[in-house]
């Protein structure tokens, strides 16, 4: 038993390195392949042939692009990450984002918690109440929820709630590192703008999921067993629904880190997801790679820990 | 029992209490985000991110300028008409042609508490020339010869010929000739990107990567310590983010606007809109080289084929003047008639386009990129371009690194471009058009246009000089290398209680935070 779960282990562990080793080839040649220069950015249009000359060997883009891709993978082995070419110039990659991931996984954690908390809420009703007036409410609004952009869902919720009603600033973030009460005041917005849309997913799968089992053959014969309504709920209809749910959530997990792009431009939060894009566009090259690896680990990491959850919710799955 | 012990009652108040926790923590953090005190100026970097260094020899983004300007001073800089004037500089002459020499202030202390010398000047604008400095404004300097000082308090600047333009390079804009103390930047070296010490108003206090700039007041500035302690200049990537700051009391000033807002700001009684035409030139470049561009009627017919007016309405939404040359209003010789090139005549077009040994369903892609508006000005261009000629010009999206990568390489045939911040004539015809210019990316050669090229850079009279570059302007409409669309407003927001805020045309930032405050 400890033997194959450890194999279970190496096993996984294996996997998620050539994963992550296969993220990072196809987004370093990807890159590559796109038209554009670094040192445009750094040295400005102006700058003279022998500069940029310089600038590329300094930092190895002279070199065949082989031969830059192992360079990197070894300096990443040893937990080198390189240095900013463009948008910050000199600066360690790792200090940007050890700077940076805090809060974006502040944000993308809290955004997790409302769509959770919304949709068991939500789901949990609709289900109860299947047809009824609620059901009929919950489900429309995810159904709306859904097909809103997050950044469209950000700006409506800056002019209600921040420019109109006041109660939250309407841009800036605290970190949570400064000061936890002002990181979920001044987050709560992009944490909800992220979790809407999700939220809205997740009532639906958790509805569906759970009117599905309260027909299932085992909650009849609980039922006939004689348990009170709610012991039945919980330990029957519930447990099983939540299987599919967690599996969702885990899935989710992307386009949580692709809605934390966009949010923190919107919001002005000082997190991965905006230093990415500054470097997409400078074309530093290795603040991408730092960041995709981030979040191709991010997303490898929730698999492990959502296939975790459900086998702890069903042994059947071990 | 089981681990999750969640029933409709408990999960409720959950929810309710994640809602509420928020607005309990609401008075205490909003201690920290809006200290609006007298003494805090919350001027925002809007629209940028990216800032590498603070360096003015190597600055080459805008932001980077914001700050510099606050941080250091020039010899000379732009009054409020657009005129030179001095600045570390007591007063300047041209000696004779080639010699350019300024008195200097007397005790203008740098923040490090050493006195500016003519050595400082010298070696400052020396630095911007030497290769190792890898300065992208070397070329802005290249006329000058020798610097000479002959006491602590003169230097004399020597160019190879006399060259006009060397004036309006050595302001505090763009060109990183702000003056650096020679003794700090030897002991800082590299260093010194971070840790800027100049003489300006404001003192570099924090610069957090993405995040943003602080800044703290200079007591000693030589004009006086100004009335803002400290100015904390958050970056803000998104425009409109920059617009509901503002709304939401978050920040007093805005470097830029979103052009789409400012029809309904202007009307809004709690925000103060600074707007005129600014220093840049909004154009579709094109490729001389490659057919069709290589035939003039070809160009100019499409030059003829769109209304400006238009596309400025929908394009920028009516936030910025339709072209009459390549030089903006601020610059350009006053009072002139929009020359027949650049008016909107579909009958002249088509005629034009007669005259052309290509005909007019020729391939042509034109590439576009960026942001909404940039994309929509090729946008705007193809539909009516293609609607009046019978053209078959077609759209290639890209982003500007790469846009401007293939206009280098020359591999293009027209692509939408811009350049803003250009304060000389010569930075306009000369840089964009002349035989050598840096940004030529069209093949344009004309040995007239050169001449008058010449004569613009070694004519000191403005007002001669002037005419010169009109007369330059319209040979170059003739040719038509790249045509002229329009140049954009540029804008700051401001909360309305802060005066003294004076706009430039070339976006000034920074250089104003010391005359501002709170009225």
């Amino acid at each position: 038993m400890a033997f194959a779960l450890l194999r279970h282990a190496v096993m996984r562990s294996a996997g998620v390195m050539i994963l992550a080793l296969m993220g990072a080839a196809v987004v370093f040649f990807a890159m590559r392949a796109a038209p554009g220069d670094p040192a445009l950015t750094a040295l400005g249009e102006g700058a003279s042939t022998e500069t940029i000359a310089a600038f590329r060997a300094r930092w190895n883009l002279d070199e065949p692009l082989i031969v830059q891709f192992g360079l990197w993978v070894a300096n990443a082995l040893r937990g080198d990450f390189g240095q900013s070419l463009s948008i910050a110039s000199g600066t360690d990659v790792y200090t940007l984002l050890a700077d940076r991931l805090p809060n974006t996984l502040f944000i993308g954690v809290y955004a997790i918690i409302l769509a959770v908390l919304i949709s068991l809420v939500a789901g949990t009703a609709a289900a109860l109440n299947r047809g009824g007036i609620i059901d009929t409410v919950a489900t429309s609004i995810a159904a709306a929820g859904i097909s809103m952009p997050d950044f469209w869902i950000g700006y409506v919720l800056i002019y209600a709630f921040a420019l109109g009603l006041g109660w939250f600033p309407a841009y800036g973030f605290i970190s949570p590192v400064e000061s936890l009460g002002g990181s979920l005041l001044s987050g709560f917005l992009p944490a909800l703008a992220i979790a809407a849309p999700m939220a809205a997913s997740f009532t639906r799968i958790l509805r569906s999921a759970l009117i599905d089992n309260a027909h299932r053959d085992h909650v009849r014969v609980a039922r006939s067993l004689g348990h009170g309504p709610s012991f039945i709920f919980l330990h029957h209809v519930l447990r099983n629904a939540l299987i599919p749910f967690v599996t969702v959530i885990g899935l989710q997990v992307r386009y949580l880190l692709g809605g934390t792009v966009v949010i923190e431009r919107i919001f002005g939060i000082n997190g991965v997801g905006s230093l990415m894009i500054d470097a997409a566009f400078g074309r530093d090259y290795p603040i991408i790679q730092a960041c995709a690896l981030t979040f191709l680990l991010i997303v490898l990491l929730v698999n492990i820990v959502v296939d975790l959850i459900c086998t702890m919710l069903n042994p059947r799955m071990r | 029992m089981n681990p999750i012990t969640f029933n409709r009652r408990q999960a409720l108040s959950l929810v309710a209490a994640a809602a509420t926790l928020p607005m309990s923590f609401r008075a205490q953090a909003q201690s920290t985000t809006s200290q609006s005190s007298a003494s805090l100026l919350r001027a925002a970097i809007t629209g940028y991110t990216v800032i590498n260094t603070f360096d003015p020899a190597k600055v080459t983004q805008l932001p980077e300028s914001y700050v510099v300007w606050a941080v250091f001073n020039a010899l000379v800089k732009f009054n409020q008409k657009m005129e030179i004037v001095p600045d570390l500089a007591e007063s300047y002459s041209f000696i004779d042609p080639t010699t350019l020499e300024f008195k200097l202030r007397k005790g203008v202390k740098f923040h490090d508490g050493s006195e500016l010398t003519s050595d400082d000047v010298k070696f400052s604008l020396e630095r911007v020339l030497d290769e190792k400095t890898a300065s992208p404004n070397r070329a802005k300097l290249s006329s000058i010869k020798t610097i000479e000082t002959p006491d602590a308090h003169t230097v004399r600047i020597i160019t190879h010929a006399p060259f006009a333009p060397l004036l309006t390079y050595l302001a505090n804009t763009r060109t990183g000739t702000q003056i650096v103390p020679r003794k700090a930047v030897e002991r800082l070296g590299d260093k010194f990107d971070f840790h800027p010490v100049g003489t300006g108003a404001y003192v570099l206090k924090e610069w957090k990567t993405g995040s943003g700039v602080k800044l703290e007041a200079f007591p000693d500035y030589f004009d006086g310590a100004p009335a803002f302690q400290t100015v904390s200049m958050p970056l803000i990537g998104e425009e409109s983010s920059g617009l509901t700051a503002l709304q939401g009391g978050q920040i007093d000033l805005t470097s830029t606007a979103p052009f789409a807002s400012i029809p309904n700001l202007v009307k809004d009684p709690k925000i103060k809109v600074y707007k005129q035409t600014g220093l840049n030139v909004r154009y579709i470049g094109l490729n001389g080289r490659k057919a069709p561009f290589d035939d003039p009627h070809f160009r100019r017919a499409l030059a003829m084929a769109f209304d400006r007016q238009a596309m400025v309405r929908s394009v920028v939404f009516g936030e910025g003047s339709p072209a009459t040359g390549l030089l903006p209003p601020a610059i350009a010789k006053p009072g002139q008639p929009v020359p027949p090139s650049l008016t909107f005549n579909p009958a002249a077009a088509k005629a034009e386009l007669a005259k052309a040994k290509y005909p007019a369903d020729t391939e042509i892609k034109l590439l576009i990129w960026g942001p909404t508006w940039w994309r929509k000005i090729g946008e705007f261009f193809v539909i009516q371009v293609n609607q009046v000629l019978g053209t078959k010009i077609q759209i290639e999206a890209g982003e500007s690194n790469a846009v401007f990568s293939r206009l280098r390489s020359g591999d293009y045939q027209a692509a939408v471009w811009g350049w803003l911040g250009f304060i000389d004539a010569d930075e306009y015809l000369g840089d964009l058009l002349g035989k050598d210019g840096s940004r030529n990316f069209h093949g344009y050669n004309n040995p007239t246009f050169e001449a008058l090229l010449e004569k613009g850079r070694s004519e000191v009279d403005p007002v001669v000089r002037r005419d010169v570059y009109h007369e330059a302007e319209l040979l170059m409409l003739e040719d038509m290398p790249l045509i002229p669309c329009f140049n954009s407003n540029v804008h700051n927001l401001s909360i309305p209680a802060l005066k003294g805020f004076t706009q430039l045309p070339y976006s000034n930032y920074g250089d104003q935070f010391a005359k501002l405050q709170l009225g």
